[in-house]
């Protein structure tokens, strides 16, 4: 009973709630709020976001939160098959909306956020990651992003500032010769950005936990296969793993 | 069994989700009004309303053109009907028709609402049996827009101002 209720639980959560999810990032990661108007914006993913999720797709696959050859098999239903590459089509446009929802959306910076992010996704594609620690790295990411954009920039493009912060604004619009301009929003568009990212974020947490969930199938795979090998090559391979350094 | 009911429900779902994000992006609605408005017209349920109509024909009639364009675009905000299209350029022909010269801006507009009007009623020519018109189609609408917008030598004519709004 409680394996068919698991196998029940776990199919909500892959085929339902996880795409779901990701679609809801993909429709809110592009919403703006007119500042004067009230009105929906609807900002299309720019080219280099839909980069820069190739990116964070490869991220994933090598830090082990997606694995691609696991749910995508010969001898599984094709059902089965369509419904997961489905799940990766909507992680994809979610992680393009998320970069679309925390950077700014002309002029100067960006330009500087879009090769920020370029710069970290392509180092972090040479690091040794496992699917805990890219989730945290990528948090992190979103974050410090989150904050440039709607606490930081916002505030010094803030029409509502005080004096001080309005001549700064004005300074750096100037020594940029207005290569800084960037539209302003309603303070609205900060919310919505912010349960984007949290949306984003809780989803990739809940895909690292559906890839634990299946941990010790893989470990009996491995431990199975291990017991096939001879007392020399398992020996081998047991040096080798003592030899991995301890990250 | 259960397991792949539930791939096919959330396959169907979140598809229909994915459907309804594009179409989202696609039109770009500015409030949750206009995203209602134009689920109707995607549903097929889009209807003009009548009374703001009949109104704005009221206003139209006594010549109170500006007033009578903002009632129609009210009755019709998702600029799908033709019959409602081709009052707005009719209201913005006589109100930018003038005896010495046409008002350029008004004219453009009403070219473009007249396009629409063409636009929306491709299967049939587009003719408005109103007793108070000079002008029952949109492709004669057009041409008169179209003329009043190009600049000739007739302009100068002093003859001009002998003739006639329609």
């Amino acid at each position: 009973m409680s394996q068919t209720n698991r196998s029940r639980n776990r199919a909500l959560m892959d085929f339902v709630v996880l795409p779901f999810l990701f679609l809801t990032v993909a429709l809110l990661g592009g919403l703006r709020i007119s500042a004067e108007s009230r009105a929906f914006i609807f900002v299309a993913p720019p080219l280099v976001t839909l980069l820069l999720a190739v990116l964070a797709m490869l991220l994933f696959v090598r830090g082990g939160l997606l694995r691609f050859h696991e749910w995508v098999r010969s001898d599984f239903p094709p059902l089965t098959n369509v419904a997961h590459i489905w799940m990766f089509v909507t992680i994809f446009f979610a992680s393009a909306q998320a970069f679309n929802s925390v950077l700014p959306e002309r002029g100067l910076f960006h330009w500087l956020f879009a090769f920020f992010f370029l710069w970290t996704l392509w180092n972090n594609q040479f690091s040794s990651f496992d699917a805990r620690r890219l989730l945290r790295s990528v948090t992190i990411l979103f974050g410090t992003a989150f904050v440039l954009k709607y606490l930081l920039l916002a505030s010094l493009y803030s029409s509502e500032g005080g004096w001080l912060k309005r001549l700064a604004g004005t300074l750096l619009q100037g020594i940029t010769v207005g290569t800084l301009d960037a539209p302003i929003f309603a303070t609205v568009t900060g919310y919505i950005a912010f349960f984007t990212l949290a949306l984003y974020v809780a989803g990739l947490i809940l895909l690292a936990f559906a890839v634990n969930s299946e941990s010790p199938a893989v470990t009996q795979t491995l431990v199975g296969e291990y017991r096939q090998l001879s007392a020399a090559e398992r020996l081998a391979v047991r040096e080798a793993i003592l030899d991995e350094p301890r990250d | 069994m259960q397991v792949r009911i539930i791939q096919l429900v959330g396959l169907g779902f979140t598809i229909a989700f994915a459907a309804f994000i594009i179409w989202i992006y696609v039109t770009e609605p500015r409030t949750f009004k206009e995203v209602t408005t134009g689920a109707e017209v995607a549903a097929g349920t889009y209807e003009v309303n009548q009374e703001e109509f009949n109104f704005a024909l009221s206003l139209f009639r006594r010549e109170q053109f500006r007033a009578a364009r903002d009632e129609w675009q009210r009755a019709d905000p998702a600029q799908r009907d033709a019959r409602t299209q081709f009052y707005i350029a009719y209201a913005f022909y006589r109100e930018g028709w003038g005896r010495v010269y046409f008002d350029q801006e008004l004219f453009k507009q009403g070219v473009e609402a007249v396009n629409r009007a063409i636009a929306l009623s491709s299967t049939s020519p587009l003719t408005i049996d109103d007793p108070d018109l000079q002008i029952h189609s949109a492709a004669e609408l057009k041409v008169e827009l179209d003329q009043g917008l190009e600049r000739t030598w007739s302009d100068v004519n002093p003859l001009k101002v002998l003739r006639t709004r329609k």
